[in-house]
């Protein structure tokens, strides 16, 4: 080789290699950088260091004929491949990507064929967009060889162990050489790598070989160092050459999208990421020597934000407690197991509860990346413009309106694009008949085409790179939001309409999740209308339909145990809200087909509030309408109620209250039900003169929202004059002869199987 | 008094007695450093209370089951001079830890102040010989020693048993001997100094209601470390099976053939409502306001055996175990019985193993 080489190898998002890395590049001054990454990607290396780029941010490559294969590497400021970037661009060295091109990783099946690959290998990844710095490896002590070291070695946290044990060796030596004999002892134990990896490890190898040939100066490798030995081992060229031999390749485009540092999280599912981003991120901005006391000091700062009193006395006594932890535990500093655990025992009084409310904040951190206004192209605003070329919807500035036949494909998939725009925040088309948007098969839509909207679709990358994955990612992270079980309803429900089954699901488990915590009688009634109308207007799977069946028999059950308590004792305005949850709650349950174990749930709460004496006079009354609206009550006893909760004995404004939550917006019923009336008026007329009077203001409120004409109605029905019909009008005969026809005809129309010449 | 002076036939001996032989290993070869008035270093303790192996190869049993960070971070505690607090529900150990603790940082677990509503000053600081007072007038000799007094003057860990259950105005006697590590005696204008190896481990129950809360001052001076209830079922079943084999012999309950299986059943609901969720990890759920600790799993399977002996025949049935579970979950005659309901409804409904258990708690409730 002509050029003096070093392969240096790091560990993926790890700020202590970051560190050692900028040193380690100071020393040598390369003239060439050569960074693992897709070699395809390479003329965006100086972009990915250009000022205006602030991480978290993620290279970003898609085929262009499907975005939705996608590949991710996402760069944190730590991340010793940015900063190896950001090192070159400053020191004017040349920078390339070595790592197989993305167009061979992305290119559609048969990769396994072409590259010796294992059967085995998922090919669910085929069409998932993967987020990978080290794509494909299964075991997890190839993707984080140094965290896999440090669990061995009793620590949870790759940093500190690195710290402990790679950077305070009592015997100074070279961090990067002991990196890559820990690897090579490693490697020998591991199989060897097959497919895949095997045809990566070659690629870098035939990469750094020809940058060997080109460059005069010294040349820098910076790769996971898992891949060091490999990358040092002689292996001929044609071997190499051998194994990348006809690849498949596909078209693709790279750029940059906006990355957040919680999504560098593990959790997030993102396999090569690093478990506490925001430790990882205070490691690299904190001088070494008070990383403690800066960490303890933010544990602190967050305590006292949630409303926690937290002593300087205490912060000390922290401090303390984890230099004698780290020394019991045989480490020379404390680290993150040791802060955590003295913040548990001096800050939180030892409650991991509050630990938990607090570290989400502190370790996953709330950066958002941005990237400058010249990368090129986001794939949404592709995506959005092949399917607007699909479904002939042109972007137009002027107000368009647009009526869809949802029964018709073309117009259930407009429907869909629009609706999962809306849930991007682009809000391209708004809804004419907003409300209930599937109510009926029609949808009238007003179009508006805004140029921020390709700025919040941009903003939306983070989510995913088609309009399908971003509207069901946003979806995720305002699930994860939502707080109360309505809201979470709601969401279900707009999640249906954009046909994303995936957010339904998860929609669904966190219904089932919130349904269990809350016992707020207020919450869960609340839900259920927007549950049965999802249920009702049947968009939902199968599968999905059966599971919120459930939930909402669930919910209904809950809401019912806890109704009876929940109407004790509330004023004026309270009991009216619950009154009308309550009265929707009904409405829906009774349009919801329901099992008779859930009626008779519901009903037995209703019940139970009519006998509960305790339960708000407002609150029974409604109880009683509802229980005789659905024949659970004889007329006799609904008066029996009525006359028990206006017997003198009562306060006038119980009394009151009882009275109207019967008969509030039930008027046209005591015209119609005979029986009722009947049993109102004999309890009426029972009533003394005195205790009448006294009632009378109470009857006079009852009544006051009939109209004249229904007023006038109620009182001839009381009298007896002609019954049934309206004054004045009679029945012909042979109108009885065209009803039932007359009948048929309006159902069809209203079932809609009957169409009218100007539908066709 | 020493080990040597104990009585033999005593119902119950120290730790440091029963131990004696683990702990005189563990001291033996112990090459760690040490803290200044510790018997042994923080290292052997550490192996003393979670198990293991002594230098010369002598086997030492594990004398807490559960996380070792948490008696690492109690030992910790202890080396830095900051007074220790147990935390817990009932039933999870506290006073086991502590008094192991003592008896193998400072050889001694006698110096303990059992703490009471009627725990008064003189309790904690120092008492007065009326006796030698008005015969001879204040001095030393006239004080009578409390064990606090008597672990500052040895260099030794008291142990404070209950915390929390001393008025708050007797509590906060302690925040001076915590943080200047001394207790003034104003009678004599003088004051005792804590030698080094003194320090202080209180438990305290953290789910009762109706104990005096700890003053944010004495708080602050302690570091607090909860334990927690076993996180294994089947460990749990073991400490219950165990326990009730125990206890039912020292009340001569014949144990039936099926307690193991009933214990299983009992366990399993106290659990799921104790963490809220079913065991499968499917259903979320509330949990009551009670502990349902293990020890109250516990009470509730030896009241269940009562009821066979003596109404059932021999046999434990659900009869005889139900109406003793009720009473353990349901503590808040509202809040905690829709939570019983609620979990009768939407979880043990389903489940025909346990119908027995929903019909008599649906009926008790």
């Amino acid at each position: 080789m002509a050029a003096k080489l070093r392969v240096f190898g790091i560990r993926h998002h790890g700020p202590g290699s970051a560190r050692r890395l900028v040193e380690a590049l100071d020393e040598l001054s390369p003239a060439l950088v050569l960074i693992e990454g897709p070699a395809d990607a390479s003329e965006l290396l100086p972009l990915l260091a250009d000022p205006a780029m602030v991480p978290p941010v993620a290279l970003l490559t898609y085929a262009t004929d499907n975005p939705a294969r996608a590949s991710f590497w996402p760069f944190a400021t730590y991340s010793p491949e940015y900063q190896a970037a950001c090192w070159a661009k400053r020191r004017g060295a040349v920078m390339r990507f070595i790592d197989i091109p993305a167009s061979s990783r992305l290119a559609p099946a048969k990769r396994e064929g072409v590259s010796g690959g294992t059967p085995g290998e998922p090919s669910a990844e085929e069409n998932a967009p993967t987020v990978e710095s080290e794509p494909g490896s299964a075991h997890p002590i190839e993707r984080d060889p140094i965290g896999a070291l440090a669990a061995a070695g009793g620590y949870e946290d790759g940093e500190s162990w690195w710290r402990d044990v790679i950077e305070e060796n009592p015997e100074p030596s070279p961090v990067f050489g002991a990196i890559a004999e820990a690897m090579t002892a490693l490697r020998e134990a591991a199989p060897v790598p097959q497919g895949h990896e095997a045809a990566r490890e070659a690629h870098m190898r035939l990469a750094i070989a020809k940058a060997a040939k080109e460059s005069d100066g010294p040349i820098a490798v910076v790769c996971g160092a898992w891949h060091v030995p490999a990358l040092e081992a002689k292996v001929p060229a044609g071997a190499d050459r051998a194994l990348l031999k006809n690849a498949t390749k596909a078209k693709i485009v790279a750029t940059f999208a906006p990355w957040t540092s919680p999504r560098l999280a593990l959790a997030s599912g993102y396999g090569a990421g690093v478990p506490r981003p925001g430790w990882c991120a205070h490691l690299w901005e904190t001088p070494a020597g008070e990383i403690a006391t800066r960490w303890l000091a933010r544990i602190a700062a967050a305590l006292r934000e949630n409303g926690h009193l937290v002593s300087t006395a205490s912060l000390i006594e922290a401090e303390r407690l984890a230099v004698a932890l780290a020394s019991l535990r045989g480490r020379p500093a404390p680290g993150f197991e040791e802060l955590r655990e003295a913040a548990i025992s001096c800050l939180c009084f030892g409650e991991t509860l509050l630990w938990r409310t607090i570290s989400p904040g502190l370790l996953l951190g709330s950066e958002v990346g941005s990237i400058p206004a010249n990368v090129p192209l986001a794939p949404l605003l592709e995506d959005l413009a092949r399917e607007q070329k699909r479904l002939r919807l042109k972007p137009e500035a002027l107000d368009r309106e647009l009526a869809l036949d949802l029964r018709s494909e073309s117009g259930a998939e407009r429907s869909t694009l629009l609706h999962r725009l809306l849930l991007l925040g682009v809000n391209w088309g708004r809804l004419a008949d907003a409300g209930r948007s599937r109510g009926t098969f029609r949808e009238r839509w007003v179009l508006r085409w805004e140029p921020e909207f390709a700025v919040k679709l941009v903003e939306n990358l983070v989510h995913g790179t088609t309009i399908a994955k971003a509207a069901s990612g946003c979806l995720h992270a305002r699930f994860s939001e939502a707080r109360e079980l309505k809201a979470l309803a709601d969401l279900v429900f707009a999640a249906l309409t954009a046909r994303l089954p995936d957010a339904v699901e998860l929609g669904i488990a966190m219904l089932e999740k919130r349904a269990a915590q809350t016992s707020d009688c207020v919450e869960l009634l609340a839900a259920l209308p927007p549950l049965a109308d999802t249920l009702r207007y049947g968009e939902a799977r199968a599968a999905d339909a059966a599971q919120l069946a459930a939930l909402q028999t669930r919910i209904l059950v809950q809401g019912a145990l806890v109704l009876p308590y929940a109407a004790r004792g509330l004023d004026a305005s309270a009991a009216a809200s619950l009154r009308a949850i309550i009265m929707n709650a009904d409405a829906a349950l009774r349009l919801a087909e329901l099992g008779d174990d859930e009626h008779s749930a519901w009903r037995g709460a209703l019940a139970a509030l009519l006998k509960d004496t305790q339960a708000t006079a407002l609150i029974a009354g409604t109880a009683a309408r509802l229980l005789y609206q659905a024949g659970e009550l004889a007329p006799e006893e609904a008066a029996l109620h009525l006359g028990r909760a206006l017997s003198p004995g009562r306060a006038v404004a119980e009394a009151a209250g009882f009275f109207e939550g019967f008969f509030e917006g039930a008027g046209e019923r005591l015209i119609h039900d005979k029986a009722l009336r009947d049993a109102v008026d004999a309890w009426i007329q029972s009533l003394d003169g005195e205790l009448f009077i006294e009632h009378l203001p109470l009857f006079r409120r009852a009544f006051a929202n009939l109209d004249r004409m229904q007023r006038r109605r109620l009182l001839d029905a009381l009298i007896g004059r002609a019954t049934a019909s309206l004054p004045g009008r009679e029945l012909r005969p042979e109108a009885e002869a065209i009803w039932p026809r007359h009948l048929q005809r309006l159902g069809a129309l209203l079932t809609g199987t009957l169409k009218t010449e100007k539908e066709r | 008094m020493t080990v040597a002076q104990l009585p033999t036939e005593a119902l119950r001996l120290p730790v440091e007695a029963v131990y004696a032989a683990e702990l005189e290993a563990l001291k033996r070869d112990d090459a760690q450093p040490k803290p200044q008035g510790w018997a042994m270093s923080p290292r052997a303790a550490l192996i003393y209370l979670m198990g293991g192996k002594a230098a010369d190869g002598t086997p030492i049993s594990a004398k807490y089951v559960g996380d070792k960070r948490l008696i690492e971070t109690a030992i910790a505690t202890l080396a830095t001079d900051r007074a220790l607090l147990l935390l817990g529900m009932p039933g999870t150990a506290k006073s086991w830890v502590s008094e192991h603790l003592a008896a193998a940082v400072s050889g001694d677990s006698t110096l303990v102040i059992q703490c009471t509503a009627g725990t008064d000053e003189n309790q904690i600081r120092y008492g007065w010989n009326y006796a030698q007072l008005l015969a001879h007038g204040p001095s030393r000799k006239a004080l009578v020693q409390t064990p606090l007094l008597r672990a500052m003057e040895a260099g030794k860990l008291c142990r404070l048993e209950e915390l929390t259950r001393m008025g708050s105005d007797v509590q906060d006697t302690l925040i001076t001997v915590l943080s200047e590590k001394m207790m003034p005696v104003p009678e004599l204008s003088t004051a005792v100094y804590a030698v080094r190896g003194f320090n202080v481990i209180a438990t305290a129950n953290n789910r009762d209601k109706g104990v005096n809360e700890l003053s944010s001052a004495l708080k602050r001076r302690f570091n607090v470390v909860v334990l927690p209830l076993p996180d294994d079922m089947e460990q749990e079943i073991g400490i219950v099976v165990k326990r009730v084999g125990e206890m039912s012999q020292a009340l001569e309950l014949p144990a039936p053939r099926n307690v193991a299986q009933e214990v299983a059943r009992v366990v399993a609901i106290f659990r799921e409502l104790r963490g809220g969720a079913t065991l499968d990890g499917k259903v979320t759920l509330k949990s009551p306001s009670g502990t349902l600790s293990t020890a109250e799993a516990i009470g509730v399977v030896i009241g269940g055996l009562s009821h066979a002996a003596f109404f059932n025949g021999g046999a434990l049935s659900a009869e005889g175990i139900a109406p003793n579970m009720v009473g353990a979950i349901v503590k808040d005659p509202v809040q905690d019985k829709v939570v019983l309901e609620e979990y009768l409804e939407t979880v043990l409904k389903k489940r025909s193993d346990y119908a027995a258990y929903y019909h008599l708690l649906s009926d008790l409730v």
